[in-house]
């Protein structure tokens, strides 16, 4: 029999009072995968994480992680991998080179020499105290600690959060260098360029239920743009072009939903009168309405 | 989503709705945190002094005796030095004034230092200020609506404290007028009104709410040491015009009240909370005046595991605690001989016997000031349960949780802590109330005052036993009950004092279990079931934490 997966979960479901914030999450990360769990806020990312951690219990179903059990075996778990969470709460009286030695330690294993190259990398001023960083800076210490210990398994939730776009980028380098070296890496985000950048896999989950699993390419309907638009005159109705799977207009301004080639879209705007165009990734939860909807008919107007 | 969001009513900048103007967002915020603990300490400084008027109209019955507690403490040079002077000894409201009037003082001023810094430097530390204001308004005017807030728990204080002194006051036992009750009450709060405005003040000083109470605390200091001096009738008298607590000390209240030295009072409070809108106006958020040190070289000695961790995390509360054990400690023991000399008539050993104090003289007195001590613990033991809730609700647990740390033996290391650092409180304080007790020429056998300083760790041991078990099954509310415990022990255990209750309700303090050391043997029995009830809490509340979700904010 082959290794069991490095993550498997049968079932698991988490409840607060009566709101469901995880419904029946079967889902299984290979060793060496690099995983992206995509959602908007509250749709039961950071829940799902805690649970494989063991910091929460199940109201039913298993989290396996490594084979062993989330909750059980958590110490056992918790040698192989390494956590960074997206709101990284540290000791304010610690420096920050206080704080790395002090997780390193806790941790057991640490690659000294990694861990100082990515002080450096990451610009990270460690004879400062944990009081004095701002949240991004907390967030650098997190990094650092956990890519040094070099896990099995790193376990991200939104670890970028309250890093510059710099930071962010150094981020991207050092998870790839990750799964070169065969780590792997479960990375929860609602930043969808992030998570194509970096993912062999992606799992996408709404309102507590996985509702997509596959590889990227065969989320290619994902990465949708979303077009702005300001006319000289009242705008057309540009629903029926090719590639726009969603419009909604007011006055001069139109706003699209956009997959795939531009040229269609970009032949009609050309004869349109068109005073500004802008272009940009649109954010999860737009996406989430115009591709699976909300159920209760959303008013266009955002 | 957006659909139901839409459909939320926005406030507009512009067009608030009446009452609710996010503009006063702060002053509410500050009014709601600090009345209600306003309230609650108002009840506690009313029933202190209720009960004390009552126990001296049942321990003092006779005129003799009264006489006799007059002369031994009225002119008694360490007790005004500690207390503050004592006309009237044979009155209830000279005696009420003696024991009541410096203590609340000082805590109202502890109290306040403590609110005021935690309220403006302490949310400003956590971030919050920045959501609060975001632009609503600027920051002198957010410091401003802060002292407006602070100002409304101080005024529910004294509502309180006076409401419950002027119902009281109408028993005969009691006897106070209700405009001597009214004038009093505003006595007793005129501590907490200035150090509110000096800790508000500290905390524009200082970048942290911990540097913020210390700056505040060393000012308390110093005002209670220029008292001390002024009242030690070394011909300094006069200094008693330099120090907030001389100010407060002269409006005798009760005894011959004086309105005069109200306007130093008044003007002081009135001119440091000028002082703090200024500062706060002229700083960016989240500095401070002076400059903070942001930078430190590592010291890694103790960070090599978490009990590590721990013990650097609580040794500095846990020093400050053993400190002020070790000063009360010493002051009682100063006092005990001159205290103990009082203790002759025989409705004042009625009185102590209820407490448990049997013997005479020194030995009896520390009898009853190791209770104080005991009390002081059980505060350090609910306060050590509350800073592992606290580790837990900042999130400041996941990062050692999420690493090879088992649960039970996180919460193990910081409950042997906790003991380690109880034992050595008790034991600090035995010694210096030794110390004192000696220097103060009382003799008292050595070796049965430091068992007394012993005998006082049962009690906290329980209750910090209980207070794991309350963190493992109910971690939201584990600071309420552990709290809870020691109050309602405190106030059963008072009026259980006076003789006013069953020996079952009695039974329920840990403190009316203890045996009331050095002037009784330690009750084992007692010790055994407290101890016993507190390990076997503990192992419950470990196993109930190790099952249970982790629970930030």
């Amino acid at each position: 029999m082959a290794d069991p997966p490095v993550v498997r979960t049968r079932g698991l479901t988490k409840r607060y009072r009566g709101t469901d914030a995880l419904v029946g999450l079967d889902l299984e990360v290979a060793a060496g995968e690099v995983v992206g769990y995509l959602g908007p806020n509250g749709a039961g990312k950071t829940t799902t994480i805690r649970l494989l951690l063991g910091l929460i219990r199940p109201t039913s179903g298993t989290a396996e992680v490594f084979g062993l059990d989330s909750l059980r075996d958590a110490v056992a778990v918790h040698r192989r991998l390494a956590y960074v969470s997206g709101e990284q709460s540290l000791w304010p009286n610690l420096t920050g080179a206080e704080a790395l030695h002090l997780l390193g330690q806790v941790q057991g294993t640490v690659d000294a020499g990694y861990r100082d190259e990515l002080v450096g990398r990451f610009d990270l001023d460690p004879s400062k105290k944990v009081r004095a960083y701002s949240k991004g800076n907390r967030q650098k210490v997190g990094l650092i600690a956990a890519l040094a210990s070099r896990p099995d398994l790193l376990v991200l939730d939104e670890p970028t959060a309250g890093l510059d776009p710099l930071m962010a980028h150094e981020f991207r380098r050092c998870v790839g260098e990750a799964r070169t070296r065969g780590q792997t890496v479960f990375l929860s985000s609602h930043v969808l360029s992030e998570v194509e950048a970096l993912c062999d896999r992606v799992a996408v989950l709404r309102e507590g239920r996985l509702i997509e699993m596959g590889t990227l390419a065969d989320m290619r309907h994902l990465s949708a743009v979303t077009v702005e638009v300001t006319f000289e005159s009242d705008a057309p109705d540009l629903s029926a072009v090719d590639g726009v799977l969603s419009a909604s207009s007011h006055g001069h301004h139109a706003s699209l939903q956009v997959h795939g080639p531009m040229e269609p879209l970009l032949r009609v705007l050309a004869a349109a009168g068109v005073r500004q165009l802008r272009s940009r990734e649109p954010s999860l939860e737009e996406l989430f309405l115009t591709l699976y909807g909300d159920g209760d008919g959303a008013t266009g107007d955002g | 989503m957006t659909a139901e969001l839409a459909t939320v009513p926005v406030a507009h900048p512009g067009a608030a709705p009446a009452g609710r103007s996010p503009t006063t967002v702060v002053l509410r915020r500050t009014a709601r945190r600090t009345v209600r603990s306003g309230a609650l300490w108002g009840y506690v400084f009313g029933a202190v002094v209720v009960s004390s008027a009552w126990s001296y109209s049942s321990i003092y019955k006779t005129p003799a005796e009264r006489a006799a507690l007059a002369a031994a403490f009225g002119s008694n040079r360490t007790t005004i030095a500690l207390f503050g002077p004592a006309p009237h000894l044979e009155t209830v409201a000279g005696f009420t004034v003696l024991k009541t009037f410096l203590t609340l003082t000082v805590i109202g001023a502890v109290w306040g230092l403590l609110t005021a810094t935690r309220l403006l430097r302490g949310e400003e530390q956590d971030g919050r200020w920045e959501l609060l204001l975001a632009g609503a308004t600027t920051r002198g005017r957010a410091a401003a609506q802060a002292l407006g807030g602070l100002l409304a728990g101080i005024a529910v204080l004294w509502a309180v404290t006076a409401l419950l002194l002027v119902v009281a006051g109408r028993s005969s036992r009691v006897d106070i007028g209700p405009g001597a009750a009214l004038f009093f009450a505003l006595a007793l709060v005129a501590g907490a009104l200035m150090f509110t405005a000096v800790g508000a003040l500290t905390s524009q000083l200082a970048a942290t709410r911990r540097q913020a109470a210390g700056y505040a605390g060393a000012f308390l200091g110093v005002s209670y040491a220029l008292r001390l001096v002024a009242d030690s009738g070394t011909g300094l008298h006069w200094l008693v015009w330099c120090t907030p607590l001389g100010w407060i000390e002269g409006l005798h209240p009760l005894t011959s009240a004086r309105w005069l030295p109200l306007v130093p009072v008044g003007a002081f409070t009135v001119v440091v909370g000028v002082v703090t809108v200024r500062l706060a106006a002229s700083r960016d958020i989240g500095s401070s005046t002076i400059p903070d040190r942001d930078r430190a070289a590592p010291r890694l000695r103790l960070l090599s595991g978490q009990l590590g961790l721990t013990v650097r995390l609580v040794r500095p509360t846990l020093v400050a605690w053993a400190l002020a054990l070790a000063a009360t400690g010493l002051i009682f023991g100063l006092v005990a001989e001159g205290a103990g000399a009082t203790l002759s008539g025989s409705s004042v050993h009625d009185v102590f016997a209820r407490l448990g104090a049997s013997g005479g003289g020194a030995s009896a007195y520390l009898g009853i000031t190791f209770l104080l001590v005991a009390v002081l613990l059980a505060f350090v033991a609910a306060a050590q349960v509350t800073a592992a809730r606290s580790e837990e609700l900042d999130g400041r647990l996941d990062p050692l949780l999420t690493r090879p740390v088992a649960r039970t033996r996180w919460l193990a290391g910081r409950l042997g802590v906790a003991v380690l650092a109880l034992t050595a409180g008790a034991t600090v304080a035995g010694l210096a109330t030794l110390a004192g007790a000696v220097a103060g020429g009382a003799h008292v056998d050595g070796g049965a005052v430091v068992g007394a300083g012993l005998n006082t760790l049962a009690p906290s041991v329980c209750v910090l036993g209980l207070g794991v078990l309350a963190y493992g099954i109910a971690p939201r509310s584990a600071s309420l009950a552990v709290y809870a415990v020691v109050a309602w022990s405190v106030l059963v255990d008072v009026i259980g004092g006076i003789g006013a209750l069953d020996h079952w309700v009695a039974d329920t303090s840990v403190f009316h279990q203890m045996a009331a050391a050095p002037s009784a043997p330690p009750h084992w029995p007692a010790i055994g079931w407290m101890v016993a009830l507190g390990v076997l809490s503990a192992v419950a509340g470990c196993a109930a934490f190790a099952r249970r979700d982790v629970q930030g904010a």
